[in-house]
């Protein structure tokens, strides 16, 4: 992996998210609001109206705006909310935490159950595991996360009573109150992932089996578990480097559902509270601080699968 | 003495859905120590399912029928998975026919020459790492310990082969298959892995069993021969015998088949050598690799040279045969003259200069044709055989709407397949019926020039005569040039009016083909005459 690499893939990322930023300015401006009236409501009068967009400098034009708002971006500075007049940076910020501490749980998670199925389907390929395997996952695939989450919320919390159904508490306050709260919202986002994932790696895996490496190893007396986990696993599982990644675009749209279903205030629930309120400058920082996420991960994958596998010279 | 190996009776099925395919009929062969047995066979003969029975790994659907394989004595038949585990790689060895599949790509070559010691020599990593530098100098790799460290795609495909023999000798086995261990390789390349194997062959002692398509290869290596066809051991003697003498018929066809410098099989060169070439290439050069932006800021601009200042002239009704390894640039020439690749350069047509693919037009194309080595990519396999053939015989008007049926059967009859071909789809065609739609195509131009890249790389030595035999005939009866790009030095010294050598992208030579055999100009040319197997008997 050379210098020029990074600085490429840097490079892109660093365009995607201009990009990005252009595009979710542009639809904050379409959005029939208009910050002033949101701050003073409806009964303002046209001087006071004036006076705050003055102020807020909402009487230049768009591309100043833009300037402004980008210039602040880049030193952190997403402006203060219209709904609580607080900085929306900090809050994003903190949202983003309790999300990320989701998705990374639920990664771990699926990594955990999807790993392990999809070689146990792979090996066993065309017999009764194989089978339920593909079964399971296409069930998996196939209900969307409010389903899954209702039956998850039905069982555990509601007949078993194990669980509380909604709430978030931080696990630094208190550690077993807050993991309990999040096992119903790991566990739905999850589900679909492991589905997705044991898939892949069954699929690469059943073709790695058949390369011709893998019968050289075998006919130099390997047995089968060596040339399984020491020459097959590791080049059926770097292409689920790559998926994984795509998936997070995935995780970050299924989060925003499943954080509004478990009422867990994570970026997702943040963003949807601001555009219910149309509160303009949160909409914009919930927005960037996701595809922001997304690039990262997605560079990191790029990183990871070119550290991993010796051949990948991005030049 | 008992053999090392004896195959008595065996008898191998594959379960179809058709039903059982027989893959080996009652084999029967034996190797005794420090004996080479070759195997030849063209592909679907059943001998790399041999290899898989000795094994032992043959495939779910495979049944067998009856039969011992015996390893010094014992009936590997009868022996457990755990065993066969503790008897592969131990006491039978194997080297397989593409070293670039055939090793770990995420693994380094040392990794993988060591965890067979590991496992059946029970040394430790440090000592099996050590046992491991020590053996790859002894198979000729310059740098052991550096070797050990990389990985299969920083070393050439000679290295990596080497490394592969060395596995396969590590333990010293008693028995060693090879299978066409030299087939994937470049020809100066092979000939080297061949010395190889026949100076470790003759320090070890050890029974091999040599599999190949190859005669000329295997009458280079082998002390006995057996032919295999449809399952079926048709002859087996020793080397000398079996070529010069052979009593089977099919063994008969098959070295018939085998291309041989000193037999012609084109007419003589045309007279007319003064007459303007039909195309003239002038300083070709091809770059690959396209510059970006940031290698260009930082100063650093690396393009690949494919070919250089290449000067070459067809003439009417010859034969130029242009040889090469691969990668020296023969296709590249081919690309550029049908306008698939940017050049620089140009290239002279009737009376006219073409820059690139845009100066080619109709009257161009019409008159320079192309085939190409797989048959497969180049038909479409979605259209029937006579939407393929009318396709030219419109573009370039050769024949009006309600004549192109009886034109696609007289296409059909040339290349000597039946009109009825016209109705089947590519997948319904074997590779060879397949090559001669393409050449078909390529001829309902009438084309002055047909380029032909490795069109017979890919068939077997007797579906390629067949085929060779079809282009010549094609050749006399429309007086087509043709530019003959191969990597086989011995088909096209019988074939070729005049050949072009091209290495790393340069023509290093351009000489008739008397030249070529009273002493080639160029050393490279020489190595390469050097390096070629002849063909025996």
């Amino acid at each position: 992996m050379s210098l020029t690499f990074l600085l490429r893939r840097g490079g892109l990322m660093v365009y995607t998210l201009a990009v990005v930023s252009l595009v979710v300015f542009g639809i904050t401006q379409v959005l029939p609001a208009d910050a002033a009236v949101m701050m003073l409501g409806e009964n303002a009068t046209p001087e006071a109206l004036a006076a705050v967009r003055e102020r807020l400098g909402l009487d230049q034009p768009v591309i100043v705006q833009y300037g402004r708002w980008l210039a602040g971006v880049l030193r952190g500075d997403f402006g203060f909310s219209l709904r609580t007049g607080q900085k929306v940076a900090p809050v994003m910020l903190e949202a983003l935490g309790r999300s990320l501490l989701l998705a990374a749980l639920s990664i771990g998670l699926m990594l955990l159950i999807a790993v392990p199925l999809g070689i146990v389907a792979a090996v066993r390929r065309g017999r009764l595991a194989d089978l339920v395997v593909s079964l399971m996952s296409y069930v998996g695939v196939s209900l969307p996360e409010f389903v899954t989450a209702t039956l998850a919320v039905l069982l555990l919390a509601d007949w078993l009573q194990l669980l509380p159904a909604t709430g978030y508490v931080p696990p630094t306050e208190d550690p077993v109150r807050g993991l309990k709260h999040l096992v119903l919202p790991v566990l739905t986002v999850s589900v679909i992932l492991v589905a997705h994932v044991s898939r892949m790696v069954r699929s690469e895996l059943v073709d790695v089996l058949h390369a011709d490496y893998i019968r050289a190893a075998r006919l130099k007396g390997l047995d089968a578990r060596t040339v399984l986990f020491k020459h097959a696993l590791r080049n059926a599982l770097l292409p689920a480097i790559t998926i994984v990644a795509l998936d997070v675009g995935y995780l970050l749209g299924g989060i925003i559902v499943v954080e509004e279903i478990f009422a867990l205030p994570g970026v997702g629930r943040q963003l949807i509270v601001a555009i219910q309120n149309r509160d303009l400058p949160a909409i914009q920082a919930g927005a960037l601080i996701m595809a922001a996420t997304y690039s990262a991960v997605n560079f990191l994958a790029d990183i990871a699968y070119a550290a991993l596998d010796k051949r990948i010279q991005y030049e | 003495m008992t053999p090392v190996l004896e195959i008595r009776g065996y008898t191998l099925d594959y379960a179809l859905p058709k039903g059982a395919f027989r893959a080996l009929d009652d084999v029967s062969l034996a190797i005794a120590r420090g004996e080479v047995l070759g195997l030849v066979g063209e592909s679907g003969s059943g001998k790399t399912s041999l290899a898989w029975a000795v094994m032992r790994h043959l495939p779910m659907n495979a049944r067998e029928a009856g039969g011992a394989i015996r390893l010094a004595g014992d009936d590997l038949r009868g022996r457990s998975e755990a065993e066969m585990e503790s008897i592969r790689g131990r006491r039978v060895g194997m080297v397989f026919q593409d070293p670039s599949t055939s090793l770990n790509p995420t693994l380094t070559l040392g990794e993988q020459l060591a965890e067979v010691l590991v496992r059946h020599r029970g040394l430790t990593r440090r000592q099996a790492w050590e046992e491991g530098t020590s053996m790859l100098g002894h198979v000729g790799l310059k740098l052991p310990a550096e070797m050990m460290r990389r990985y299969p795609h920083e070393a050439s495909g000679g290295e990596k082969q080497r490394v592969v023999i060395a596995t396969a000798f590590a333990c010293q086995p008693e028995l060693i298959l090879f299978d066409e261990p030299t087939t994937a390789l470049d020809v100066i390349t092979a000939r080297q892995i061949l010395d190889l194997f026949a100076r470790l062959q003759q320090e070890t002692a050890v029974a091999s069993l040599y599999i190949s398509h190859d005669l000329a290869v295997v009458g280079g290596v082998a002390c006995r021969v057996a032919v295999i066809h449809r399952g079926r051991i048709v002859e087996e003697g020793e080397v000398r015998r079996v070529f010069a003498a052979p009593r089977d018929d099919y063994t008969r066809r098959l070295i018939a088949a085998v291309p041989r410098p000193d037999r012609r099989l084109a007419s003589p060169a045309p007279a007319d050598e003064a007459a303007p070439p039909v195309v003239e290439a002038q300083a070709i050069t091809v770059e690959y690799g396209r510059p970006s932006l940031l290698a260009d800021l930082l100063g650093r601009r690396r393009r690949f040279v494919a070919a250089r200042d290449l000067d070459l002239a067809v003439r009417p009704g010859e034969i130029l045969g242009v040889v090469g390894e691969s990668g020296s640039g023969k296709s590249t020439l081919a690309k550029a003259l049908t306008g698939l690749n940017r050049f620089a350069g140009e290239i002279r047509f009737a009376g006219r200069r073409l820059t690139g693919a845009r100066d080619m037009d109709r009257l161009y194309r019409r008159d320079v044709q192309i085939v190409f080595q797989h048959p497969d990519s180049s038909l479409n396999p979605r259209q029937r055989v006579a939407e393929i053939l009318s396709r030219p015989l419109k573009l370039y008007g050769a024949a009006a709407a309600r004549e192109i049926p009886g034109r696609v059967a007289e296409l059909l009859e040339q290349v000597r397949l039946p009109a009825d071909f016209a109705r089947r789809y590519p997948h319904q065609l074997s590779g060879g019926e397949k090559q001669r739609v393409a050449i078909a195509r390529a001829f309902a131009s009438h084309p002055k020039l047909v380029i032909c890249d490795e069109v017979t790389s890919s068939l077997d030595v007797s579906v390629q005569a067949a085929v060779i035999e079809l282009l010549l005939d094609l050749q006399r009866r429309y007086g087509t040039a043709y530019l003959f790009i191969t990597h086989d030095l011995n088909l096209i010294r019988q074939i070729a009016h005049r050949i072009a050598v091209m290495h790393r992208g340069e023509l290093v030579e351009l000489s008739t083909v008397d030249e070529i055999a009273h002493g080639p100009k160029h050393a490279y040319t020489r190595a390469l005459i050097d390096a070629v197997p002849a063909p025996v008997g």
